[in-house]
């Protein structure tokens, strides 16, 4: 077995421990984590895919506007977070569904 | 180089699988930037230098201030924490899931005679040209996120200060 196909299971591991989490988890928090695990195999495939092919180049571009909007996304998911901490006292994502309006 | 990168990958894995399983989220945020450093390392050893800089840089040091930012915010006794998410139960089963996946895509990869090879040796690209010229609408759209990013932040804690 190559590096490059011990690679292409690791990634999907780390998609499937991402989206375990997201099904599993109440915290909002945890719930974040696993979209930052499911995203980081994203970003090592476009670098594997970029190793690969031989435009390396181009596959840091595509990793580094990956990067640039996972931040995006953590921020404004623990924005979301604080607000629900103010509102119930608690990250519990469930407290989301009493949301009306 | 191959061994650094076959323990850089174990790593990885290793502390995403602990970022899910523990139950102290603030020990889930340290694991998930060890996780970062560890992909930074494999993002350099397979040549993409610029990448694993901001790898290491921001989802290693950025990402981990705005979630303790957030822990520091919530005071909650520990034994609440755990009762009220009950972590430690819903989480047990990932081991089993993980060994599942990671037999069937092994299954599949024997099977099916997947024999990946890299097609061509990396060129000389002009990361910099690339990135400045042939990408210029990524960089647009970037700072667009970013500036939406910044103002949903704005809006949102104003609200939650209500």
């Amino acid at each position: 077995m190559t590096i490059e196909t011990i690679m292409l299971i690791v990634g999907f591991l780390m998609i499937l421990t991402g989206c375990y989490c997201l099904i599993r988890s109440y915290h909002m928090l945890k719930i974040i984590i696993g979209i930052e695990i499911s995203m980081k195999a994203g970003t090592m495939f476009l670098i594997f895919a970029g190793y690969m092919n031989g435009h390396m180049g181009l596959a840091q571009a595509y990793v580094i506007t990956a990067i640039v909007l996972e931040v995006v996304v953590a921020v404004v998911l623990a924005g979301v977070t604080i607000g629900l901490y103010h509102k119930y006292g608690n990250m519990d994502i469930r407290n989301l569904t009493q949301l009306k309006g | 180089m191959e061994t650094i990168i076959y323990i850089s990958l174990a790593f990885l894995l290793s502390f995403c699988i602990m970022a899910v399983m523990s139950r102290s989220i603030l020990k889930s945020a340290i694991y998930l930037a060890a996780a970062s450093a560890a992909l930074g390392v494999v993002m350099f050893l397979l040549g993409a230098k610029w990448a694993s800089v901001f790898e290491v840089s921001v989802c290693s040091g950025l990402v981990t201030v705005i979630f303790i930012s957030a822990i520091s915010l919530s005071n909650m006794k520990i034994e609440d924490v755990h009762k009220l998410y009950d972590d430690k139960k819903r989480m047990a089963y990932l081991p089993y899931v993980l060994l599942f996946g990671g037999f069937t895509m092994i299954t599949f990869v024997l099977t099916k005679d997947i024999n990946l090879t890299v097609v061509a040796q990396s060129t000389m690209e002009d990361f910099q040209n690339i990135f400045w010229n042939t990408r210029m609408a990524d960089i647009l759209g970037q700072i667009t996120a970013i500036l939406i990013g910044g103002i949903a932040v704005i809006v949102l804690l104003k609200e939650g200060a209500k």
